[in-house]
């Protein structure tokens, strides 16, 4: 069993970082606790990586400091940070067998070999690679080379794990399995983690607390459960959830939220002109015509196992709702959808704010 | 039914059909067959010719030459080993010591030179005929120019593919401007080069960081390396004057060491310009990796981006070498009989009062060949692809 280390702080304090004239990423905020899992999500070009980038010394912020374990970093080289990362395309080196991977950051710390071989069969019996020592890359599967990376990560015990999109290359089963394999390793080494990606899934399931980022500005950083159940605005409650939340465009009068057709009682008050209502598809429910908050002819059925996806169309918008799965409809037919008042969010169309 | 259909089976299609057209993807029409492994065995023979010509020629004496052409050895004529007597045996040195002995002149001459300006040193003179001696120095001064040129070559190739240099325009300019009056002040006021050369560099950092924030237009990586192919634009045959001259002003000429300078300057760019290619194909995140697990700048050039390109590092190497090998230009103004190498060895078997020494001639060239076929046979192991196989993908 590898011993625990007592896990360090990360800050990000009004980092920037513009490549020439195009910001990828507005003053940054962010604490993260000691020991805790981070999850950074996002979509390609939200900046995630770039801010990742940053902790790990491989960029430089054009402004704002970075602190690791409350000392200021932001221009110490990477070698000095005490990270390790795994990246995306694992960055084995080919000419080097398992072992000599694994043991690559020992090797050039001057560890002595003996010591050093102890480490490296130590951490491969931690990922179960204890039997592929003498390989080579080349020789191994994606899941076993994503092993050996990890591997390399945790020979030497860093402060902090930087992982970039570690699991995108392997195949959806794969990548279950390993995420509960890194889920229980983080949490057993109890060493703070930075994890990237623009998967929802791995972030809702590996976090602590999830910061989505879009076009470099922080949306939200909250746990998986207030980021799904209580969005900060339409961005994040469109990101999240699969799939996606339903959208209706309107106006919010005293209580009453307008579209085109119908009027929905609304959890909030106020008066908004362009008003966005969200509705998740699991919070909708199919009744009949007549007996719906709205109206709608029915678009698809797809039956994916545990439920049935049905896609109405209304007017020109589509309107998904999680139904039973022994749920049947004709395509064309007249249904109505009706939902809760407390699972329904309004936000202000004009700039994607939650109104409460 | 279809055409397309019908055609399907191979009995309805015609016969200029199934000439023409390849059996199966990634596979020649027989047409195509004939042609191309036509063109192949005759270009073949163009290659081939003159070597074996060059081989028989070597064991032909005077007569066979002169009476023929004769191609078939033992039919049209007897093969003899006179011409490789006259090479070899025509000196009483010629031994294993002697070749021994010219090594150690080689670096006894360079350390000689190397501390020149401060003691002086006698050189040893060469006492070995003349072909083991072009035989040995083409070898010390080819591999010796190649492992020197490779060397800087590469690492300076490495540091274009990674580091982002913006040189400033202004200083480049000064840096020249500057130069311009080292060489006016040495050769007008006869002021030593030394002091010159100190003076103006000391006055180019202070001038570079006075003034150097104020330049704005810059200069980057892809001008650096266009401006350095650019000197391999330049025929050589411009320049041998004016480095006849340097050379013999440090006493160069007719050196080991300075044929080693030369062919290796010669050859940067194209090391550099090829290396350059390989280092930035290699995929970055390998050496970020190393960089984060804590390897120097030094360390990841040394054990992972080297390994990595040790397929384009041995092809340079080659072509460096064989260019090295066969250079002439440089060795008829720069040498004249201490460090003589094997193409002027053959040219001067074209004596003016006795013609061409055919066979002679001939005997070295079979000679000069041999190392060739070699390194190219050792090297080619390297240039085997997949090094790169299993590096970044799933």
């Amino acid at each position: 069993m590898l011993s625990q280390k007592p896990g360090v702080p990360v800050s990000y304090d009004k980092v920037q970082k513009s490549f020439g004239a195009v910001r990828v990423l507005e003053e940054l905020n962010l604490q993260v606790q000691p020991g805790e899992f981070l999850v950074l999500l996002g979509a390609s070009g939200s900046g995630k990586t770039t801010a990742l980038r940053i902790l790990s010394g491989l960029e430089t912020a054009t402004e704002g400091r970075v602190r690791i374990g409350g000392r200021d970093v932001t221009d110490v080289l990477p070698k000095y940070r005490d990270i390790s990362m795994v990246f995306q395309s694992y960055a084995l080196y080919p000419h080097k067998t398992v072992g000599e991977n694994i043991g690559f950051p020992l090797k050039v710390r001057k560890v002595n070999p003996a010591e050093r071989d102890v480490a490296v069969r130590e951490a491969a019996a931690q990922v179960q690679l204890d039997s592929l020592l003498h390989r080579y890359p080349r020789e191994l599967s994606g899941g076993q080379k994503q092993r050996v990376a990890l591997a390399r990560a945790i020979i030497r015990r860093p402060s902090v794990f930087l992982m970039d999109e570690p699991l995108s290359n392997l195949d959806a089963k794969l990548r279950g399995h390993m995420r509960a394999e890194l889920k229980y390793m983080q949490h057993s080494l109890g060493i703070t983690t930075i994890y990237v990606t623009h998967d929802q899934v791995e972030a809702m399931t590996l976090a602590h607390r999830v910061a989505i980022l879009e076009k470099g500005i922080l949306q939200q950083l909250d746990t998986p459960a207030k980021i799904y159940n209580d969005p900060a605005n339409l961005f994040v409650a469109q990101f999240i959830g699969s799939p996606p939340m339903n959208i209706v465009k309107g106006s919010l009068e005293n209580g009453v939220f307008i579209c085109k057709d119908a009027k929905v009682p609304s959890p909030v008050k106020g008066k908004v002109d362009n008003a966005v209502l969200g509705v998740r598809p699991e919070d909708c429910s199919i009744t009949s015509a007549a007996k719906g908050a709205l109206k709608g002819t029915v678009y698809t059925t797809e039956l994916i196992g545990d439920h049935t996806l049905v896609t109405l169309k209304i007017g020109a918008d589509f309107l998904t709702v999680k139904a039973a799965k022994d749920y049947t409809a004709r395509v064309g037919e007249t249904v109505g959808v009706t939902f809760s008042k407390d699972h329904l969010y309004v936000f202000d169309a004009s700039d994607g704010k939650r109104i409460r | 039914m279809s055409t397309a259909l019908y055609k399907l089976d191979k009995a309805n299609r015609t016969v200029l059909e199934r000439l023409f057209e390849q059996p199966a993807v990634g596979k020649m029409s027989p047409v195509a067959k004939v042609f191309v492994y036509s063109v192949l065995v005759f270009w073949s023979i163009f290659v081939i010719f003159p070597i074996y010509w060059v081989v028989i020629t070597a064991f032909k004496d005077a007569s066979a030459v002169n009476e023929g052409p004769y191609y078939l050895p033992f039919v049209d004529f007897q093969p003899n080993l006179d011409a490789w007597r006259t090479l070899l045996t025509a000196d009483p040195f010629c031994d294993g010591y002697a070749i021994l002995r010219q090594f150690g002149l080689l670096v006894h001459n360079s350390l000689a030179f190397l501390v020149s300006p401060l003691v002086h040193v006698d050189r040893m003179e060469p006492q070995i005929c003349r072909v083991y001696l072009a035989f040995t120095n083409s070898l010390v001064i080819g591999v010796a120019s190649t492992v020197l040129c490779v060397t800087i070559g590469s690492m300076a190739a490495y540091a274009l593919a990674r580091i982002a240099y913006k040189p400033k325009f202004g200083n480049i300019v000064m840096f020249v401007v500057l130069s311009l009056l080292v060489i006016v002040a040495t050769s007008y006021a006869r002021v030593p080069w030394y002091v010159t050369s100190a003076v103006a560099l000391a006055l180019f950092f202070l001038l570079a960081r006075v003034f150097g924030k104020r330049f704005t237009s810059t200069l980057g990586n892809n001008d650096i390396l266009f401006w350095i192919i650019s000197q391999r634009i330049l025929p050589p045959i411009v320049v041998i004057i004016p480095i006849y001259m340097m050379f013999q002003a440090v006493s160069l000429l007719d050196t080991h060491l300075g044929l080693i300078i030369i062919y290796a300057v010669a050859n940067l760019p194209i090391v550099v310009w090829l290396m350059h290619d390989f280092f930035a194909g290699l995929p970055i995140e390998l050496e970020e990796s190393a960089q984060l697990d804590g390897a120097t700048r030094f360390g990841i050039f040394w054990d992972i981006v080297l390994p990595l390109t040790r397929p384009g590092l041995a092809a340079t190497t080659l072509l460096t070498l064989i260019l090295n090998w066969n250079e002439y230009l440089f060795a008829v103004f720069l040498t004249t009989s201490k460090a003589l190498t094997m193409p002027i060895m053959v040219a001067a078997k074209n004596s003016g009062e006795k013609g061409i020494l055919w066979w002679e001639m001939c005997a070295v060239i079979a000679v000069m060949i041999v190392p060739v076929i070699l390194a190219a046979i050792v090297l080619q192991r390297f240039i085997a692809r997949g090094v790169l196989l299993g590096a970044v993908k799933g």
